[in-house]
């Protein structure tokens, strides 16, 4: 399996989104990794339905994606990555999975989160997973969309 | 990279901007150009006239344009009729400008009007219809 991008975005598929990351990217898979959204039927139903025509689009728990990965039937997979939080990164990368960068696309503000750029707000454990994963060399950046330029994370959450 | 110019009736095509630059970040050589009620179809013209000239479309320019046969299509008609490297699509909406604006740069004018088209009618879906004929593939 390729690794076309990896994103982080706690909408994971939305709008045009991600037409535009598809074709930027040029992945011919989309895979949502997320325990959470994996067990969630409707989240799960929406995802399936909004992947753009002629890519297809697969929601796995964390476990299920590291297999995968690894899995040989599966290598003409171009993959788009998506993630609701760097913790889930920091997993699967943990379970062997070579990352080089990750694009931060948009994790929401919620009470006890800070607010790193508008579309990025991070609490204590996004943190420390983001550190673990620059500690591994590697890439963070931040981008809501293609054509914005690269933030580097790192610089946005050192003094917190 | 091919021009944009998006003309509606009201304010509609300055808002659709807006929208899409959600969606796909900043745009650069596009105009929106807006029908407001009382104006003229000359004066229409003019108004796209203007736009023009704030784009670069030696690559080529598509008008999107809201009613097929309303004020701002047959307004752009008059402009695009006389130019080779110029097309109109009626029926705009977001999908279609998102779609246009990834394309615009890697397609040719002929190719582009057909893919606007496609991402419009393609973007209109029924939840249900979707939801009773999906099969889920698992990994």
């Amino acid at each position: 399996m390729e690794i076309s991008f990896v994103r982080i975005d706690d909408r994971l598929i939305h709008g045009q989104v991600a037409t535009v990351w598809v074709k930027e990217t040029k992945c011919n898979k989309i895979i949502a990794v997320s325990d959470e959204v994996a067990a969630d039927t409707l989240r799960k139903t929406l995802l399936l339905q909004v992947s753009p025509p002629g890519i297809k689009a697969y929601v796995v728990t964390i476990d299920k994606a590291i297999e995968a990965y690894n899995n040989p039937k599966y290598a003409d997979f171009k993959t788009l990555f998506l993630f609701t939080n760097p913790t889930d990164v920091l997993r699967v990368v943990e379970g062997g999975v070579p990352f080089k960068s990750v694009n931060v696309g948009g994790m929401c503000y919620k009470e006890g989160k800070t607010q790193i750029t508008g579309a990025v707000s991070v609490d204590k454990q996004d943190v420390d997973a983001f550190r673990k994963l620059h500690e591994k060399g590697i890439e963070l950046e931040i981008r809501k969309v293609a054509s914005d330029p690269k933030v580097n994370l790192i610089s946005k959450i050192q003094d917190l | 990279m091919i021009g944009v110019i998006v003309g509606t009736h009201g304010k509609f095509s300055e808002e659709l901007l807006r929208s899409t630059s959600m969606v796909f970040g900043e745009l650069e050589n596009v105009a929106g150009v807006t029908f407001e009620p009382g104006e003229s179809v000359n004066g229409l013209v003019d108004k796209f006239k203007a736009a023009l000239d704030t784009i670069d479309w030696s690559d080529g320019l598509i008008f999107l344009v809201d009613l097929f046969g309303g004020s701002p299509y047959n307004a752009a008609s008059r402009i695009a009729a006389n130019y080779e490297n110029m097309d109109i699509v009626s029926g705009v909406n977001l999908p279609m400008i998102v779609d246009v604006m990834v394309n615009r740069s890697t397609e040719q004018l002929g190719d582009l009007a057909d893919l606007a088209i496609r991402a419009g009618q393609d973007s209109m879906k029924s939840f249900r219809s979707i939801k009773n004929s999906q099969t889920e593939e698992e990994l």
